[in-house]
């Protein structure tokens, strides 16, 4: 067999296992894990340089932000990619956005990430908190 | 012991208790740090004419409008920063602030800014902004009242002393991660700036973002920060200055000396330490001691640049 044959015999199966790869890599990062709330509190002291649960800050206040429309905070000044977005904020669009916010929205004024999947389920899941507490 | 042993003791004792906990001087020579005792340089205008004379003291990340738990009375620590500022005995001609004057480019915020600013004995201060204090739409509240020297475009020069000062600006892009960007014109520029400048002339380049890559997944660091080191290679002495990180880190490569600055208004953590940067909130009692500014001298006669931390309790 040429070696020409060969790769024309293996490519398809390699571009399978590829794409096989970065469908898993994809699922695993929007895998949620189970978020701590008290520890999601303490981690949310980082987002603090820029958010604040109940005030608009250099970004817009979280209260409700779990199940809220992505550029819906009436009072805050959005980018435009943000406020285009169609967006509804829920645990796994939060978890995206936290992982790459530019690769998600293109466009919007958050550079910031969270590389640890357990700190973005820590975080998501006091930001849930948010929702109903008070 | 003698009377005046034991109040030559005392003395020392309370100068070691005061700046104990202040850091360390730093002078610059020939690229190799050497670090001196503070408590012998604090109030000693001998020693510390030593070092140098006072080239100039550097304020950042004043926060002018941050109420959040880990300081809720920014100006309140900034009047503690006035208070060792105004005391030192040998006042710095002129104070650059390295930006994040305030918490959200606010009118209110810049005016409380100006307001306190005015107390310092120390008349002239140079600025550069930092993200903070360009979060308006169209970016004017900085520019409106600190953009005259730099023709509104937030990176401009100057000498003094025979120093020469490069002010720069790295926060209005972003790389994905927060990297800060200078950019082709802003690189453009400091070449020609520096074109025909020997290579004897001290320079001091200040900036709001690190210039060095202190933790890139924090954003900690300027991508195009490469480009600007190989136009301050061939200096003999470079003091390169930022803020934003509000922490002394420190570090020497050839003749270039990078260091990050304490902030008057809140620490933030050491770099990896938990889920990102942002205010940290530290024990009642403990704030002021991770609060400060940088007293900066120079050495004409062995052409160094010596740097002083000082915690402001």
């Amino acid at each position: 067999m040429s070696m020409k044959r060969v790769l024309s015999t293996m490519l398809p199966g390699s571009v399978i296992a590829l794409s096989c790869l970065v469908q898993l890599r994809a699922l695993a990062d929007d895998a949620l894990l189970i978020g701590d709330v008290s520890r999601g509190k303490t981690l949310y002291q980082s987002c603090e340089a820029c958010h604040s649960v109940d005030q608009n800050d250099v970004g817009p206040k979280h209260r409700g932000v779990v199940g809220r429309l992505a550029g819906s905070v009436s009072d805050y000044v959005y980018s435009d990619a943000l406020k285009k977005s169609g967006i509804t904020w829920t645990e796994t669009t939060l978890n995206r956005w936290l992982i790459d916010p530019s690769a998600m929205v293109s466009g919007t004024k958050m550079f910031f990430r969270i590389d640890s999947a357990q700190s973005r389920a820590d975080i998501i899941a006091f930001l849930k908190e948010q929702t109903t507490a008070k | 012991m003698s009377e005046e042993s034991k109040n030559l003791s005392r003395r020392n004792a309370l100068k070691c208790m005061a700046y104990g906990g202040a850091g360390t001087l730093f002078a610059l020579s020939g690229g190799v740090l050497t670090p001196f005792n503070l408590a012998d340089a604090a109030d000693d205008k001998a020693s510390m004419m030593k070092y140098g004379k006072p080239l100039f003291l550097q304020i950042s990340d004043t926060h002018f409008g941050f109420a959040k738990e880990a300081n809720p009375d920014v100006a309140g620590t900034f009047k503690q920063t006035l208070e060792l500022v105004n005391g030192l005995k040998e006042q710095p001609p002129l104070i650059i602030h390295t930006g994040d004057i305030t918490h959200l480019s606010k009118p209110s915020e810049f005016d409380m800014a100006n307001q306190l600013f005015s107390q310092l004995r120390v008349t002239e201060m140079h600025t550069v902004p930092g993200e903070h204090d360009t979060t308006d739409p169209d970016v004017k509240e900085y520019f409106s009242r600190f953009g005259k020297a730099s023709n509104n475009k937030g990176y401009y020069s100057f000498d003094h002393d025979g120093v020469h000062f490069i002010g720069l600006i790295n926060v209005l892009q972003f790389k994905p991660g927060g990297l800060g960007i200078l950019g082709d014109e802003q690189l453009a520029w400091v070449k020609a700036d520096l074109k025909h400048r020997s290579s004897s002339t001290p320079v001091v380049v200040f900036t709001h973002m690190p210039l060095w890559t202190i933790y890139e997944p924090w954003g900690w660091g300027t991508s195009d920060a490469p480009q600007l080191m190989e136009q301050l290679r061939r200096f003999g002495s470079v003091t390169v200055l930022n803020g934003h990180i509000h922490q002394i880190v420190q570090k020497v490569e050839g003749n270039i000396t990078f260091h990050s600055a304490r902030s008057t208004a809140y620490p933030q953590p050491v770099a990896g330490e938990g889920a990102g940067p942002g205010p940290l909130k530290v024990p009642a009692g403990e704030l002021t001691k991770y609060l400060g500014v940088t007293n900066v001298t120079i050495n004409k006669h062995q052409h160094s640049v010596s740097l002083t931390d000082m915690a402001i309790g």
